[in-house]
Order: structure tokens, then C-alpha cells, then sequence
């Protein structure tokens, strides 16, 4: 019971120095520089307490701060890249701190104002009463009590409500660098609103027109969410829905829908299938090692075969055995990410029929959407088996290859994979026993996903020339990616090729 | 460095109400406000998120139940103040306080509520005209209450209560200025009325807005101790702006030390550690293992008043029974971790960020400078001692006596906020002509700074350890002139600013030097153990209820001074459970009393 602390008393506040780069801008002379500074702070501290310091050294060095406990969301800034609250984010030697992706006003702080602006908020029938709106109060009278939120609606509310408006998320966000987005806080908000009986006017019009299919669900907003808002699946996807109800659908989404209902797919192709190709069972070579089902998906399907034709090969040659049943059908997640959720249930149904085979634990995916919907969408389904991306797989069975492409390469993050199963260091691992040379690359979506490259096709090109830059940069010789949406939409925004990490393994086994 | 040139005012404003704050009650005087004419809402910093409400974690106290009463509610308030308080004052926070909550939930407030089976909406059906007086909010038990009285959203209420306020006044014509610092109230020629303010913008540019009525909603300043709950905004700048006005302020001695702060690591050091967590069943326990607040309070235990929790810790800690850091542990571990999860999420998440899991293990805690019960003198309209300045909030005194509970000060911000800003939004249209020589003393002044040579910094860290050795829980005679002449020689350091934007840290210090003065003066003066003000040199010979002494006031010249309680008044109107109006009619006549 009687916990003794970890850090002994007297080396609590002896101060120890720290080194860190911050990116500075001054907009007397408009100069934007990356100033080092040593400073002296206690164990344990946060980045919040290090630009104390500096500003303590250097008083002219501006940045905000209010809560310090991560309540207020004031001291957002990008840790070595990435989004954070200054106040929780511990410091580390060596870290570069910037101001969020915001327009800068000076040093650190940006322009805070206009992002929070972009935030739907509530207005109650009886606040609008209140401010004598004569026209809408004939709609509704002034809310009654009983119009509280139930005890369900509330529950759903409150994940939605803890939005510090720290604009992690909009700094995060791919799409607001392309397209006029309100941003991922901006859709969490409507849905707040769309959730609350209380609310006097239906505002799916306004989130539709603020961007609400821009979004290509990459699931950055919330993995650099304080609070950890699943903005994607709990607002963007569900007002989708709503709009979905409004007949708001985009003209491109509603073809896939149709398509799906006619063909089970929701990509078709004159071209032979994958599944017309293989058998429903494959032996490997040698001895068995493991058998796993085989869902395909739609794209891999119909669109790039080979790719997954490589994929039967590195595992025949590794001792897996493939089931891969005929009856499986799209996995629903085109459905899902654009808000037509009519014909899924009985797809669920038809592919938990399919997958579920007696006696086989795993069902693998090699399509990032495909997995990551199998694993979170599909929970009420009660499924009698585990799913694995193939990356997790490879590394279960150890798969590697006995030698390595003299090239040099980098790893193009699937949103799905990264941010919808954080799987991000298994395919990084896989690919370095590939290849000579290894070059990371940040992860940032390349417009593929969340129906944006069928619906707004111009900012799907954008966000791929965004990542035909990053691409670039690396100077690696390919770019390797574990997903067919990236891998099909990459190829036309990089100047490098484009391959997948299974086709990299099967080079591989016949050079 | 050359100096900057001559300070010349950037812009001027003019507004029927100007309020200064962007916390609970700053928000909720300007929905208020806006509805009489023009307003503007300034704040220093980005509104929504300076200010302490946003930090609120535990609740929001109301009288909703049907088994409970605001006759209880009063004299708990009454009760755990002290008897300090001003009658008038908790008569009008109890009254109201339900009917606020009710706006806030007509607005969007989503706070945990009950089960639908369990609500009632009206004993006589489902009536919309007649508002039910139960609200299907959940409540918990806080300290010194005698019903479950707090309501609340997790424990981020105050979050959830100024994003609701920040919504309604969305829906206003209230013209909301950022990051506008105001370092000084304007005057008018007569020097008998305040009519507007001047502030520095984040660029160090001066501002002036001149209004009929101008709303003190600064919230308080317990940043000026070293260890502190408060937001870096905390540093008292309405109790000196007011001071320099002219108003009168009251019971500037009572500090609540907040008595669960955390201990470790260091710079986390005072940050709030709800007392939700005691709410929920947490217990204190000493590193001998014992539930010692058994010696302190047995009735109560962990669900005593923060004052007497707070010297119990205190004492604990000075008797050896501490933990290597100078705290004691708190411990929920034997909560299912179900309800720590779903009623205690930003304490779990803030904990789990220092490596301790308080689903498994206990929490060190020991207090931390909270909440400055008193402040800025006002009758239950929020009315100052100055024409045309109107207070609410944390910046006010009075309202919680000597002591506040805990959930009373959302209540508080949202009841006076409202009082506040609708009769500064009555106030008749005045000649608010800005008197240039007044301007001109102003920007003399800070002009000063940029030819000063001392490190803010570094005065400014010295400041807050004087208030935290000398003017702590235990105090004394001695201690408290050894801060009285610390505070001296700190007021009188040169501190300099080398660019327009660094005068506002120049200007914050400044108020704060005043404001540790005030607590110092006023401490002295108070020669008694009263709430949360205890001199251990002095033997308290009464009870709280029996005590002599009514508020300390402190005003302009550093006139200090003590007054004394009419008791017989004083308990006729503890007893009253009269309407509030006659409450409140007899209050001011009593302060009009006092102030002549």
C-alpha cells in the first residue's frame, strides 16, 4: 500500500539540462528561423516547463499557456513533427518544437481564433427563443427539461464534448492543407449537435458545405487527439449517414452503392478477378507451418490480382497454407466510410459465413480498409476468428527473406493500417530485411481513402502531390506500401515506383 | 537596446457594458449584458480558455432533489464559510443557483444525468409551461454538504458549463476581444465613476474602451503563491485594478488552500487533484498507514470542510507523518476501476501521464493555494463601491465567508454572473468622455519600464515563495511582517521590459506585488483563527458562530480595518428562510452601514 515515490526527494528539483531546437518567427522582419537553446528543468518535465525556461532566458520568446494540467487546450504545439499539448508532452533532449500548422502570429503562438471560430456550436431552441428569433421559434417551443438528453444520448454526447479545441487535430489534418475543410473538430462538433435533442435546427446542409466529405478518414485527427476523439468512425462517418438520410450523398458514392447491391463488389472490372484465378485451397511447398483464410477484398480483387498473386507465392514458399473462400464478399467498408450503410448487415452476415471456417483462428487481410473494417467494424458480429494484417502475419511466422534488393527504399504509411490497427513498425521491420537501404518517411495520407478519391478526385490528386513531394524527398529508390488503395493511387503521384511489400518479398524468392 | 518610442494609443472602443474575464462569470454577465445594448467581452486570453472554470473538474452545486433545500444549502454555505459571509450573498447563491443550472441545461449542458427510469419531470405531468423543479442531473456528496448536492459532468464540469456559455453568447451581438490585457480602469473627469478600461494587445499596443458600465470578472489570483491550482492567468489582476479604483475589498486574508494538490514530479507541484476523488470514496491515509483525518474530523472524515482537510494534511506532513515529498496519500485503489473510469477520467489520464495508475495505487496529495474567498465588496447585484463597476466571480468577496465549499464557486460564477451583467446592462447611458491626462499618466508609467533594468523573472518567482513561506496556512504576527517587507522591497524592484509585448509581464507582477499586500494587510489585521485563515500566534477564544468579528476591508491608501459582527442581525438572517428580495434589501442597507 504504501507506495514509496520513485524519484528520491532530494533529486526531485535538482534542475538538469536540456537541449531543444524551436522554430521562431519574428513578424517585425517576417524571418522564421530554428533557434537551439540549453536550458535547466526538473526530472520529469514537461515541454510546457522547458519554453518557461527559455522565456525566462529570452523574454522576447512568445508562446501561450494557461491550464497547465491539459484542460484548456491553449499550448498546442508540434513536438519532432507531431501535435501535442505542451503541457502533458514530456521534454526530451534534442527536441524540435514548431508552432501547429496554423497561421503563426509570433514564435509558437498562431492564430487560434479563427480555427475555433470554424466550430459548429449548439443553439438550443431555447437560446435562439432567448434571442427572439421569432421565425424558428415557431418551429419548436422553448425546450422543455424533459428534452435533457437520455441517459444513452448522453453517454454518446460526452465522448464528443471532451474537445479541448486545441486544434491538434486541424494541425494534423492532410485535407485542410488542400481543401477548404473546416477541420476534424469542426464534423465532431456538428455531430455533438446532431446527437442533442435540444438542438433547434438540423445542420447536416452546413457540415456537408464545411467539408464533410473532404475528410479521407485517415484516422490522423485522432491519434494526435489529447482526449483521443475517434472523430473518423464517431462523426464523420455517422454524419455521412445523416446526409446519407438527406439524400447529401455524393453521385460518385451513391454509383458504389449501386454497384455493390448489383454485384456484392464495389469494384468491378472486365479484366480476370483473383478469385476466378485461384483455387479455395492452396498447399504451400513444403512442410505446413500454419493455415490462415484469405479475405481478399475488393480492389485486390479485381484491380490488382498480381499483387495478391505475389502474396500467395511468399506464403506458399513459407509454409502457410490459404484457404480462400469463393462466397466472401466486400468487406462494406466503401459503405461505411461514406455514410450508405443499407445493403452492410447482410454483407457482415455473408462474410462471417464465408470466413468461418472450423478449426482456422485466423482470417488474414492484405488490404488495410478491409482489415482494419474486419476488426472494428464488425465487433457486434460476435466473429469466432482473429484478424491479422498480413503484415502481422509475416512477423508471426517470421517470415523473412535469406537476402536483400540492392536499392534503397522507403515505407508509405496505409492510413488504415497506421492509424485504423497501429500497425506501424512490422511493415518497417519486414521492409529492412528487404532491402539494403531502409529511409523512413512521416506518415501522411496520399488521398486514397474515405471515398475522397471516387468523390472529390481534384483534392485526392492534391494530397498525392503532396506525397509525391514528401516521396521525393526521401530519395529513396521505391516506394513500398502494404495497402491497394495507396498502392493504385501512389502510382500516379510519385516518381519513384510504387510496390508492394509482397511483391518485394516475391522478387525475392526468384532472383 | 534603444527604447521603443512614445506609446501612443492604438485604438479606441466604445460599448454600453465592457466586461473583463472570460471565465464563467465574465461569459455569463455578458449574455446577460448583451441583452440591454452593446457589450464587449475582453480577455487576456484565447476566450474559453484562460480562467479558472474551464479547470473546474468536481461540480457544480444546486439544490435540484426533492429531499434536499436551499434553507440546507444556506446554512452549509453558511456553516463551512465560517459565518463570514455575507447573508444576502449566499441567500441569492442558493436561490439561484438551481434556476442557472436550468439555463445552462436549456442551452446544451450535457451533464451526467440520471437513468431514465429514475426521472421525474413533474409531479403533475409532462407540462412545458411549468418548469419541474427536478432537473434529472446526478449529484455527488462534497465536502461540509449535508446532501448530495454537486452536479456535474465527470469531472470536467467546468468545461462542459463554459462551452455551454460560450455557445449562448455565439448567439449574442457581445463583441469578443482575445488576448486584450487590461492593466488599468478609466475614470471619469470627476474621478467618481469608472467608464471604461485600457488594455495592452499580445503586440504590447494600447487600447482604451470606454463604457456605461464595465463588469470586473477577472477571476482570482493564487497564481502569486508558488504553489498554485490556478491557471497561468491567476495572478489577481482585478483585486488591484479595483484596489486602484477606489473599491472597497474584503477578507482578502482568506485564501483556501486546496487541500489535495499534487506533490510530484516537481513542476506538476499544485496541480488540482479533485475533490471529486473524495467524493467517489477516496480516503487519506498517512505513510503510518492510519485514515487520519479520524483525529480531525470523525463526523466527516475525507468530507470535511477544505479548511479543515487542508490543515489536517498540513499538519500530518509537520508532524512527520509525510511522505518523502512532503504530501500524503490519497487512494481510490479500492474503487471498482469501472466508476474511477467513467467518474474520474481526467484524474486517471493526468496521473497515468507520471507513470501511477490510480485504479492500483494511492495518489500523493498535499494542498495548494486554490481559491481568494475574499475580494471586491458587492451587495447581491453585483454592485462595487464605485458607480459604474459591477464584480462577480472569484474577483468578488463575501459570497463563501471564510471558507468555500467546494462546488459553490460554479455556482457562484454563474448566479453572480448573471446578476452582475443584467444591472450593468440597466445602467443609464453616461458621459464617458476619457480624460487624456489620465491616458498620459498611464503610458508615462510604462514607459518607465522599458528604462528599468531588473529581470521580471526572476522578482516574480521570488514573490510567489515569500507568499508561500510567510503567508501559507499557519501564519503568524511575524511571518506575515516578514512579508509585508519582502513584498515592499519587491514592489519597489525596476523591472524592465525590452519589447512592447514583455510591458504586460511588467504590468502582471506589479498587480501581483499589490496583491500579496492586500492578503498580508488583511491578514494582519485579522487577529483570529477564522476558516481558512488560521494564526497559530493567537489563541481564537470563540467559535466561528460566535466570533466578534465581521469582514476586514481594506481600501485605497492601504486603509485598513476590522468590522464588527452584529450578532443579533447577523443570526436573524441565518435563521430568515425569507423571500430573497427582503434578504437582499437588508444586506445592502447593513454594507451601506459599514462603508459610511
Amino acid at each position: 500500500m504504501s507506495k514509496m515515490a520513485i524519484t528520491p526527494h532530494v533529486l526531485l528539483h535538482v534542475k538538469q539540462p536540456i537541449y531543444v531546437r524551436v522554430r521562431r518567427y519574428n513578424p517585425d522582419n517576417e524571418q522564421t528561423y530554428i533557434e537551439q537553446f540549453t536550458v535547466h528543468v526538473y526530472p520529469g518535465a514537461r515541454v510546457i516547463n522547458v519554453l518557461q525556461a527559455i522565456k525566462d532566458q529570452d523574454s522576447t520568446f512568445m508562446f501561450r499557456m494557461s491550464c497547465e494540467a491539459g484542460q484548456c487546450g491553449s499550448c498546442a504545439v508540434h513536438v519532432n513533427g507531431s501535435p501535442v499539448l505542451a503541457c502533458v508532452w514530456p521534454a526530451s533532449d534534442g527536441d524540435l518544437i514548431e508552432p501547429l500548422n496554423l497561421p503563426v502570429i509570433r514564435d509558437l503562438m498562431v492564430d487560434l481564433v479563427d480555427g475555433i471560430a470554424k466550430i459548429p456550436k449548439i443553439q438550443s431552441s431555447a437560446s435562439i427563443c432567448q434571442q427572439e428569433c421569432q421565425d424558428v421559434c415557431h418551429e419548436k417551443t422553448l425546450s422543455p427539461l424533459h428534452l435533457v438528453p437520455s441517459f444513452a444520448e448522453t453517454k454518446e454526447i460526452k465522448e464528443l464534448a471532451a474537445c479541448l479545441n486545441c486544434l491538434c487535430c486541424v494541425s494534423a489534418c492532410p485535407a485542410v492543407k488542400v481543401v477548404d475543410f473546416a477541420g476534424p473538430t469542426a464534423m465532431r462538433g456538428y455531430m455533438r449537435i446532431a446527437l442533442d435533442p435540444r438542438e433547434a435546427r438540423d445542420r447536416i446542409q452546413d457540415a456537408v458545405a464545411d467539408g464533410l466529405f473532404s475528410c479521407t478518414t485517415c484516422q490522423s485527427c485522432w491519434t494526435v487527439c489529447p482526449k483521443h476523439i475517434k472523430t473518423p468512425g464517431k462523426a464523420i462517418e455517422k454524419l455521412r449517414a445523416i446526409a446519407s438520410d438527406h439524400d447529401l450523398t455524393l453521385p460518385r458514392h451513391r454509383e458504389i452503392l449501386h454497384l455493390i447491391e448489383r454485384t456484392g463488389r464495389s469494384v468491378d472490372s472486365s479484366e480476370k478477378l483473383f478469385l476466378d484465378l485461384v483455387d479455395e485451397v492452396i498447399e504451400p511447398y513444403g512442410e505446413v507451418k500454419g493455415e490462415v483464410v484469405f479475405f481478399v477484398g475488393c480492389m485486390f480483387n479485381a484491380r490488382l490480382p498480381d499483387t495478391a498473386l505475389d502474396m500467395v507465392e511468399v506464403m506458399r514458399h513459407n509454409g502457410i497454407r490459404l484457404i480462400i473462400p469463393k462466397e466472401q464478399v466486400c468487406c462494406g467498408s466503401p459503405l461505411i466510410r461514406t455514410g450508405q450503410r443499407s445493403p452492410l448487415l447482410s454483407l457482415m452476415q455473408q462474410n462471417m459465413q464465408a470466413l468461418s471456417k472450423p478449426g482456422i483462428a485466423t482470417v488474414m487481410t492484405m488490404c488495410a480498409g478491409c482489415g482494419s473494417t474486419l476488426k472494428h467494424d464488425y465487433e457486434d458480429l460476435d466473429l469466432p476468428f482473429v484478424v491479422k494484417d498480413v503484415c502481422e502475419v509475416m512477423t508471426e511466422f517470421d517470415i523473412k527473406p535469406d537476402k536483400k534488393l540492392n536499392i534503397s527504399a522507403t515505407y508509405h504509411d496505409p492510413c488504415h493500417l497506421f492509424g485504423g490497427q497501429e500497425i506501424s513498425k512490422e511493415p518497417r521491420v519486414l521492409l529492412s530485411a528487404a532491402v539494403e537501404r531502409f529511409i523512413d518517411m512521416p506518415a501522411q495520407c496520399c488521398g486514397s481513402g474515405g471515398g475522397v478519391k471516387a468523390g472529390q478526385p481534384d483534392e485526392a490528386n492534391a494530397l498525392g502531390e503532396l506525397r509525391r513531394e514528401m516521396i521525393r524527398e526521401t530519395g529513396a529508390d521505391i516506394v513500398v506500401t502494404v495497402c491497394p488503395f495507396c498502392e493504385y493511387h501512389l502510382a500516379d503521384h510519385s516518381d519513384k515506383p510504387v510496390k508492394n511489400l509482397l511483391t518485394i518479398y516475391r522478387t525475392l524468392l526468384e532472383s | 537596446m534603444s527604447i521603443p518610442p512614445r506609446i501612443k494609443v492604438h485604438k479606441t472602443l466604445s460599448t454600453h457594458v465592457l466586461v473583463i474575464g472570460s471565465g464563467g462569470s465574465g461569459v455569463r454577465a455578458a449574455i446577460e449584458a448583451s441583452m440591454h445594448g452593446s457589450c464587449i467581452l475582453v480577455s487576456k486570453a484565447v476566450i474559453g480558455k484562460g480562467g479558472c472554470t474551464v479547470m473546474a473538474e468536481g461540480g457544480y452545486n444546486a439544490v435540484l432533489h426533492p429531499d434536499d433545500s436551499i434553507a440546507i444549502h444556506y446554512e452549509d454555505t453558511m456553516r463551512g464559510g465560517g459565518y463570514l459571509n455575507d447573508p444576502a450573498l449566499v441567500e441569492a447563491l442558493v436561490t439561484d443557483s438551481p434556476k442557472r443550472i436550468a439555463d445552462l441545461v436549456d442551452w446544451g449542458a450535457t451533464f451526467d444525468v440520471l437513468e431514465d427510469e429514475a426521472r421525474q419531470f413533474s409531479k403533475s405531468g409532462s407540462g412545458t409551461s411549468e418548469r419541474s423543479e427536478y432537473i434529472p442531473i446526478r449529484q455527488r456528496s462534497f465536502g461540509g454538504q449535508s446532501f448530495p448536492r454537486t452536479c456535474y459532468a465527470g469531472d470536467r464540469t467546468g468545461h462542459e458549463i463554459i462551452s455551454t456559455l460560450l455557445a449562448r453568447l455565439a448567439a449574442t451581438c457581445t463583441v469578443q476581444i482575445n488576448e486584450l490585457d487590461i492593466i488599468a480602469l478609466l475614470h471619469n473627469k470627476d474621478g467618481d465613476r469608472v467608464i471604461g478600461a485600457a488594455g495592452l494587445d499580445i503586440e504590447g499596443r494600447l487600447i482604451l474602451i470606454s463604457a456605461d458600465a464595465v463588469v470586473l470578472a477577472t477571476g482570482g489570483g493564487c497564481r502569486i503563491y508558488n504553489i498554485s491550482t490556478n491557471s497561468a492567468g491567476g495572478t489577481g489582476d482585478g483585486y488591484a485594478l479595483a484596489f486602484r479604483a477606489g473599491c472597497d475589498l474584503i477578507d482578502m486574508e482568506q485564501v483556501q488552500f486546496h487541500p489535495t494538490g499534487a506533490v510530484t514530479p516537481w513542476d506538476a507541484r499544485g496541480r488540482l487533484v479533485t475533490e471529486a476523488v473524495r467524493g467517489e470514496g477516496g480516503v487519506l491515509l498517512n505513510t503510518q498507514g492510519e485514515r487520519f483525518m479520524e483525529r480531525y474530523d470523525p463526523k466527516r472524515m475525507e468530507l470535511s470542510t477544505r479548511d479543515q482537510v487542508a490543515r489536517a494534511i498540513a499538519t500530518e506532513v509537520k508532524e512527520g507523518r509525510g511522505t518523502d515529498n512532503g504530501g500524503v496519500y490519497l487512494n481510490v485503489s479500492h474503487l471498482p476501476a469501472e466508476i474511477i473510469e467513467a467518474r474520474l477520467p481526467v484524474m486517471l489520464e493526468q496521473f497515468l501521464l507520471f507513470d501511477i495508475d490510480i485504479r492500483k495505487e494511492p495518489m500523493e496529495v498535499a494542498p495548494t493555494a486554490h481559491h481568494i474567498m475574499g475580494g471586491v465588496r458587492i451587495t447581491p447585484h453585483g454592485e462595487t463601491t464605485i458607480p459604474g463597476l459591477f464584480a462577480c466571480g472569484e474577483v468578488t468577496g463575501g459570497v463563501h465567508g471564510a471558507n468555500r465549499l467546494g462546488g459553490n464557486a460554479l455556482a457562484d460564477t454563474l448566479v453572480f454572473g448573471k446578476r452582475a451583467g443584467e444591472r450593468a446592462g440597466m445602467e443609464p447611458k453616461q458621459n464617458t468622455e476619457i480624460s487624456e491626462a489620465q491616458v498620459n499618466a498611464f503610458i508615462d508609467h510604462l514607459m518607465e519600464y522599458y528604462t528599468n533594468t531588473e529581470e521580471v523573472s526572476s522578482a516574480r518567482d521570488a514573490l510567489r515563495v515569500v507568499m508561500w513561506d510567510h503567508v501559507g496556512i499557519f501564519r503568524t504576527r511575524e511571518q506575515l511582517l516578514i512579508a509585508r517587507k519582502e513584498l515592499e522591497r519587491l514592489a519597489q524592484v525596476k523591472v524592465h521590459a525590452k519589447t512592447p509585448q514583455e510591458l504586460i509581464d511588467c504590468c502582471t507582477f506589479s498587480n501581483m506585488c499589490l496583491v500579496g499586500r492586500l492578503i498580508v494587510e488583511s491578514a494582519l489585521t485579522r487577529e483570529e483563527s477564522r476558516g481558512a485563515h488560521t494564526r497559530v500566534d493567537i489563541k481564537t477564544l470563540w467559535s466561528d458562530s460566535e466570533s466578534p468579528y465581521g469582514h476586514t476591508v481594506i481600501r485605497a491608501e492601504w486603509d485598513v480595518s476590522i468590522e464588527y459582527k452584529e450578532r443579533e442581525a447577523e443570526e436573524r438572517e441565518a435563521g430568515s428562510k425569507e423571500a430573497e428580495n427582503k434578504a437582499e434589501s437588508k444586506a445592502e442597507n447593513k454594507n451601506t452601514g459599514g462603508m459610511s
